[in-house]
């Protein structure tokens, strides 16, 4: 069965979520290649100026700067809660991340309060393949809109 | 750091990343994703791949990174825009070939082949906006 258009338009969110350091500094080190965690020794190549407190208070922003795709630790919930949601009744081994688009604007730093709100956009068929995007917006406490993400699955049918 | 009078179209970056067996389950941790295709053998088995796959989002991450080091600051890095062509199975080794394609004023943009050991492309039209004027 297609995933039903209907859903166009569903809703997922609002989600609170709050930036730390140290999640800055783990998600760098683990996309660099190195181990995140209490066993954690190898740190990979990250920016320093999202894991190094030092090198980040001399740079431009005076403190850590989360990595670009760091959103992905709060603006994925609603694009995950589609895929899963029994309303849609997708089954999750036949559904890959098909497509991905950031657009970000403030820079994200520790201590943000951020809120994530999302939206079912798209529903299509291509042949064997459904499509589901699901469009993010994120703001900080002062209202400014630090992402918004396109997020897109494909389902194989 | 580099000014906007460092950047010139036909500017090349390289970045080489490893989906080594650890990778998924580290990225799960940080990022969240524990969906099982992605930390189970088994599970990447009965997709039909030949293990467990990376995150997509892993692979734009790294994409991120490239772009990041050529642009100088993370915050810099304003429009990301991935399709992810091909699964990144465990062992995988990623080589990402960044250029730049034009300045104009403050805006770069930057175009990035991703090919895994086997040349095969895992991204498709991969392009990244950076902007110089951001703090």
């Amino acid at each position: 069965m297609p995933i039903d258009p209907r859903h166009v338009g569903r809703r997922y969110g609002p989600f609170r979520s709050t930036v730390c350091a140290d999640q800055i500094r783990s998600f760098a080190i683990a996309v660099a290649g190195g181990s995140p965690g209490y066993f954690g020794t190898a740190v990979g190549d990250p920016h320093p100026w999202s894991v190094d407190d030092e090198a980040a208070s001399r740079s431009p922003h005076g403190a850590l700067v989360a990595p670009p795709t760091f959103g992905v630790t709060f603006a994925m919930k609603p694009f995950a809660l589609a895929c899963s949601d029994p309303e849609l009744g997708i089954d999750l081994l036949r559904l890959l991340h098909a497509e991905q688009e950031f657009e970000h604007g403030a820079p994200i730093r520790p201590g943000d309060e951020l809120t994530t709100v999302g939206e079912i956009v798209e529903i299509r068929s291509r042949g064997a393949l459904d499509f589901l995007a699901v469009r993010t917006e994120t703001v900080n406490a002062a209202g400014e809109r630090v992402l918004v993400g396109r997020w897109t699955a494909v389902v194989r049918r | 750091m580099k000014q906007a009078s460092d950047f010139h179209v036909g500017d090349s970056f390289e970045l080489v990343r490893e989906a080594d067996r650890y990778r998924p389950i580290y990225y799960a941790a940080v990022s969240g994703d524990f969906n099982p295709i992605h930390i189970d053998r088994e599970v990447g088995r009965a997709a039909g791949f030949p293990d467990a796959i990376l995150q997509g989002m892993c692979t734009m991450a790294w994409l991120a990174d490239a772009c990041t080091a050529y642009l100088g600051d993370p915050a810099r890095v304003k429009r990301l825009r991935v399709r992810f062509s091909r699964p990144v199975v465990v062992g995988d080794v990623v080589t990402f070939r960044g250029r730049c394609v034009a300045v104009e004023g403050p805006v770069v943009r930057l175009e990035v082949e991703a090919r895994n050991q086997r040349g095969e492309e895992v991204l498709k039209g991969a392009s990244a906006e950076g902007w110089l004027e951001t703090v």
